[in-house]
């Protein structure tokens, strides 16, 4: 009896190695951390909207920049691992072979998915949306390597996840997934075979030594770079002349001010350009270097956020034809958010 | 209470080789080296069983081409699986025999598989 359990065991344990035999090398672990690091943090300084203006052209080069990094570092590391593979004598289980073409799928994903925002909206989530997409790719993995990879993976899903339900600032997503990929990659791929044969408390108490260690860089840095107040004078809407150098202009509640719209397309255009006179609900202050706007603000009494770091977004969500009369009348509604509201105390 | 016990396959039934199916079977295709590494045996030792069973056709090799050399490939063949399958069933009654109550059951080792 008790040699047909060990028996039945023993096969169960191959049969799960089996399964179980896809393994990434060290460089894989290297070059997708490193290059999804740099990409999460580099993109937004390359590719600009000063060299770029053009909104079609930011698009297309944003995503021949990604094509060009993600296809090189897939095509060098299936390379180096099909190398890695024949010197040691060992083959590429069918598994691994498989799941790398779905990761590849991922990434092409993730890419498409950042050029299609230039166009459909969603910007503001892109970097939570890397983090998803990461997150499925390592879980995929670690369904056919081990288990502490496949917790792993689901974990970094939900990191994504909570980055946009807790609505973290557009900066902080970015570092997260920098950090995601730069550490989050290697030091599973270090950690999994020491805890692989451990008990479920040990790779819980290591998951959430993975999740510290990736959480915590991403929010020291966006603790330690917080946006710099203006030096300067502070200055109402009805100072006579605004000196040179740097301001603040404080903008008070129920200030109006004037929207203009400048509307482009094929069907309507906005000739003669009208304005939209909205009033302020909360004090603002707007940073001014030499009397123009330099991309800070601050709702309330918040922190100082700057504009490039993902800033008030206008949100249309519905637009109707209307008849008043006679006559058709588009209406719209929309709203103009800012993730930092939420702090803000009116 | 008598029970009809299943007869296992003496060719499976050596930790070494029951292993090797096992393997190749949750893996599809290794190489010698793979093969090797999941096992932990001697190359000798891993050469003689799998010797065995490519002769009695529960095992196939093919030569696959690995850049500048060929590398030879096992894998299981239909008839493997199929083996592997009964053997595992085998096992299952003999341990089922073996919780009925009352069930008089013999130790496996009484089996003396030819290795």
């Amino acid at each position: 009896m008790a040699d047909a359990y060990r028996e039945l065991d023993s096969i169960h344990s191959m049969l799960a190695l089996g399964h179980r035999s896809v393994r990434l090398e060290r460089h894989s672990l290297l070059l997708i951390g490193a290059v999804g690091g740099f990409l999460s943090v580099g993109t937004d300084w390359v590719i600009t909207k000063d060299r770029f203006p053009d909104q079609n052209e930011h698009a297309l080069a944003l995503l021949l920049w990604l094509t060009f990094w993600l296809a090189g570092v897939s095509l060098l590391d299936h390379w180096l691992t099909r190398r890695a593979r024949q010197r040691r004598a060992e083959t590429l289980p069918f598994a691994q072979a498989q799941i790398t073409r779905a990761w590849w799928m991922l990434l092409s994903v993730g890419t498409l998915s950042s050029f299609a925002m230039f166009f459909y909206g969603g910007g503001e989530m892109i970097y939570a949306l890397w983090i998803v997409l990461l997150g499925l790719g390592i879980y995929l993995f670690g369904l056919f390597s081990r288990p502490l990879v496949e917790w792993i993976g689901i974990a970094t899903i939900l990191l994504g996840v909570l980055a946009l339900a807790a609505k973290l600032p557009f900066g902080a997503t970015r570092w997260l997934n920098a950090s995601c990929f730069a550490i989050g990659i290697p030091l599973a791929g270090w950690l999994a075979p020491r805890v692989d044969a451990r008990s479920w408390i040990t790779r819980i108490g290591v998951l959430l030594v993975w999740i510290c260690a990736v959480v915590a860089p991403a929010l020291l840095i966006v603790k330690s770079t917080p946006v710099v107040s203006p030096s300067g004078r502070v200055l109402s809407l009805g100072s006579s002349a605004i000196p040179g150098g740097e301001q603040t202009l404080r903008l008070e509640p129920g200030t109006r001010l004037p929207l203009q719209i400048d509307l482009d397309g094929a069907i309507l255009t906005t000739q003669p350009q009208p304005a939209l006179a909205l009033t302020l609900m909360l004090p603002v202050d707007l940073a001014l270097q030499d009397g123009q706007p330099e991309g800070r603000y601050r709702l309330g009494d918040g922190v100082w956020r700057a504009m490039h770091d993902g800033g008030p977004r206008l949100v249309i969500d519905a637009i109707k034809i209307h008849m008043d009369g006679s006559k058709p009348e588009i209406r719209v509604h929309a709203r103009l958010s800012d993730r930092s509201l939420s702090a803000v105390r009116p | 209470m008598t029970s009809k016990l299943p007869t296992l396959d003496p060719l499976l039934h050596q930790p070494a080789r029951t292993q090797i199916v096992a393997f190749l079977s949750g893996r599809g295709e290794a190489s010698f080296t793979d093969l090797k590494l999941a096992l932990e045996v001697t190359d000798g030792n891993l050469g003689a069983h799998l010797g065995k069973l490519v002769e009695a056709g529960l095992v196939e090799s093919h030569e696959a081409c690995a850049g500048s050399r060929a590398q030879t490939v096992f894998s299981l063949t239909p008839a493997g699986r199929a083996a592997l399958k009964q053997y595992v069933a085998h096992l299952s009654a003999l341990m089922n025999i073996g919780t009925r109550k009352g069930a008089k059951v013999p130790a496996l080792a009484r089996l003396n598989p030819k290795s």
